[in-house]
C-alpha cells in the first residue's frame, strides 16, 4: 500500500486539542434552503490573529449542551479576519447552530485534518468535480487558485446539485469565470425554467478533454458520486496519484482517538479528510468499510 | 456527392461516435441523415409521438422531459454536443417516444431516419454492428444516469458528518 504524504498544520491549541475556543458569529449568509454560512471570529483577538488554516481542513464546532460537529472551512485562507463554515442543518448539533444569531458565541477547535495539495498542483491543470455540500471544502482551494491563478493551468469546476435551488455560491460563479475558471453546473432534476445541464456529475466527463499527464482531479461530495467521478477519471487515464478525495465520515474527536471515523488503517479526522486516492483505494467503496 | 450530403458527411465525421467507421459506412449514414437547425424552446417531439429519428446533437442543448400530472414537465436529462437522443427509435419494439424533447438554446442536430438506418444496418452487418455497439454504450450510460438519479445522491445524510 502506498502511504499518503500530505502534511497538515497543528491545531490552534496543540497542548489541549479537546479544548474549544470561543468565537462570535459576526454574520450569517443563507446559502440554500437548509444550508447557511456562519462567519466566525474568535473572541480573543490574539487567537484570531494566530489562527491559520489550509484549504480542505475542518474545525470542530461546539454547541454547549448539544455537542460537536466537524464542519469544513469554506472561507478564504488568506483572509485572517473571519472564518466561514457552511452548515447543513441535519442533526442535533447543526440544528442548534441553525438557531444561532449574529453576536452569539460558539466553541471552535481546529483546524484539523489534511488539505488539498495546492503547492503540489502548481503547473498542472486542475479539474474540480463536486456535488451538493461537497463544494464548501473546495471553495478555499478555488480562492487559493484565484489568488495564484498564474501558477495553475486549465482550471475546471464541474459542480452538481439535486435541483437548481440546491446550488450553492452561485453569486460567485461569474467572478470565478472571470478568472478563467471554467465553471460547469448540472442538476439531477430541473423544471422548464432551468436552461442549464440536467444529469449527474460523473456523466459530463466526456465533455472535457484531459491531458492525463498534467491533470489533477479534486473531488468531494456524496461517496457514490465520488466513486463514479474516480471511475471516469481513471477511464481517462488520470493516474491514481493525481486524484485527491475529501472523505466524509462521522468525525467526533478530531485527533484520531475515538475511532468513529476509521477507514481501513486511517482515521479520516487525522489522516484525512483529504487523501490521495492511491492511499485509500483498497478500502474505497468496499462493503463494511 | 451533393453539397448537402457533403456537409452532412463533414458534420458526421466530427463526431467521435463515428470516427471508427470506414468512409463507405459514413457515406451510407450521411445518406439517411438530415441536418436541422433548431431554435431555443422549439419542441422536437412530444412524449407519445411516433418514433422516426435518432438524433445527434452537434451544437446547442436539448432537454428531455416527461410530463407528470399535477407537477408539469420535469427535465430528466439534457443532451449536450456529441451526445445522442431518441435512441429507442432504432430498437424494433418501441414505437412511441417515452419522453419529449425541447431545444434549450439554438443549435444544430443530425436527424438519422430510424427506419432507413435499420435497413442499412440489416444490409451491412459490419455497419450494423458498429452502430449497435455505439448505441449499447449510450444505453449503458443512460442506465447509469438513471440509477444515480434514482439513488438521489444528494439526499440528506442521516448523521451529522463533516461538510
Amino acid at each position: 500500500m502506498v502511504t499518503q504524504q500530505i502534511a497538515r498544520p497543528a491545531a490552534i491549541n496543540t497542548e489541549h486539542l479537546l479544548e474549544p475556543q470561543w468565537a462570535e458569529v459576526t454574520s450569517i449568509t443563507k446559502e440554500i434552503n437548509d444550508v447557511s454560512t456562519y462567519w466566525l471570529k474568535f473572541t480573543d483577538p490574539a487567537i484570531q490573529k494566530a489562527y491559520t488554516f489550509e484549504p480542505g481542513q475542518f474545525n470542530m464546532l461546539y454547541m454547549p449542551g448539544f455537542g460537536e460537529s466537524a464542519i469544513s472551512i469554506c472561507s478564504d485562507s488568506n483572509d485572517h479576519s473571519k472564518i466561514g463554515h457552511s452548515v447543513r442543518f441535519v442533526g442535533n448539533v447543526t440544528n442548534a447552530i441553525g438557531r444561532l444569531k449574529v453576536g452569539d458565541v460558539i466553541g471552535l477547535r481546529g483546524p484539523f485534518g489534511t488539505y488539498w495539495p495546492m503547492k503540489e498542483l502548481e503547473g498542472k491543470d486542475v479539474f474540480i468535480s463536486c456535488g451538493g455540500i461537497g463544494l464548501p471544502p473546495l471553495r478555499p482551494a478555488i480562492y487559493h487558485i484565484l489568488h495564484n491563478r498564474e501558477k495553475y493551468g486549465k482550471v475546471t469546476l464541474l459542480y452538481g446539485a439535486r435541483t437548481p435551488a440546491d446550488l450553492m455560491y452561485t453569486n460567485e460563479f461569474d467572478d470565478w469565470r472571470k478568472a478563467n475558471i471554467d465553471v460547469q453546473v448540472t442538476v439531477d432534476r430541473g423544471d422548464s425554467s432551468w436552461t442549464g445541464r440536467v444529469g449527474v456529475v460523473p456523466m459530463w466527463f466526456y465533455q472535457f478533454r484531459f491531458d492525463s499527464r498534467k491533470t489533477a482531479v479534486l473531488t468531494c461530495g456524496p461517496e457514490i458520486m465520488i466513486h463514479f467521478v474516480i471511475y471516469e477519471a481513471l477511464a481517462r487515464r488520470i493516474p491514481l496519484e493525481s486524484i485527491f478525495v475529501s472523505m466524509e465520515r462521522n468525525m467526533k474527536c478530531g485527533q484520531g482517538s475515538c475511532g468513529h471515523c476509521q477507514l481501513g488503517p486511517y482515521f479520516i479526522c487525522k489522516d484525512g479528510p483529504v487523501f490521495r486516492f492511491d492511499a485509500i483505494q483498497p478500502f474505497f467503496n468496499v462493503e463494511e468499510f | 456527392m451533393s453539397d448537402v450530403l457533403q456537409e452532412t458527411f463533414k458534420e458526421l465525421q466530427k463526431i467521435p461516435w463515428f470516427q471508427e467507421l470506414e468512409k463507405k459506412h459514413l457515406e451510407k449514414l450521411a445518406s439517411v441523415t438530415a441536418l436541422r437547425h433548431v431554435r431555443a424552446d422549439e419542441v422536437l417531439f412530444h412524449e407519445g409521438d411516433k418514433e422516426d429519428c435518432l438524433y445527434i446533437v452537434l451544437s446547442g442543448r436539448i432537454a428531455l422531459e416527461i410530463f407528470i400530472p399535477h407537477r408539469g414537465k420535469i427535465r430528466i436529462y439534457t443532451v449536450e454536443p456529441q451526445d445522442v437522443f431518441g435512441w429507442s427509435s432504432v430498437t424494433p419494439v418501441v414505437h412511441q417516444r417515452t419522453a419529449g424533447a425541447t431545444a434549450v438554446v439554438d443549435g444544430l442536430i443530425a436527424c438519422i431516419d430510424s427506419e432507413k438506418l435499420r435497413k442499412i444496418c440489416e444490409e451491412d452487418h459490419d455497419l450494423g454492428y458498429m452502430v449497435m455497439r455505439r448505441l449499447a454504450n449510450v444505453v449503458a450510460s443512460r442506465l447509469l444516469v438513471t440509477r444515480l438519479q434514482l439513488l438521489d445522491m444528494f439526499a440528506h445524510p442521516e448523521s451529522q458528518n463533516a461538510k
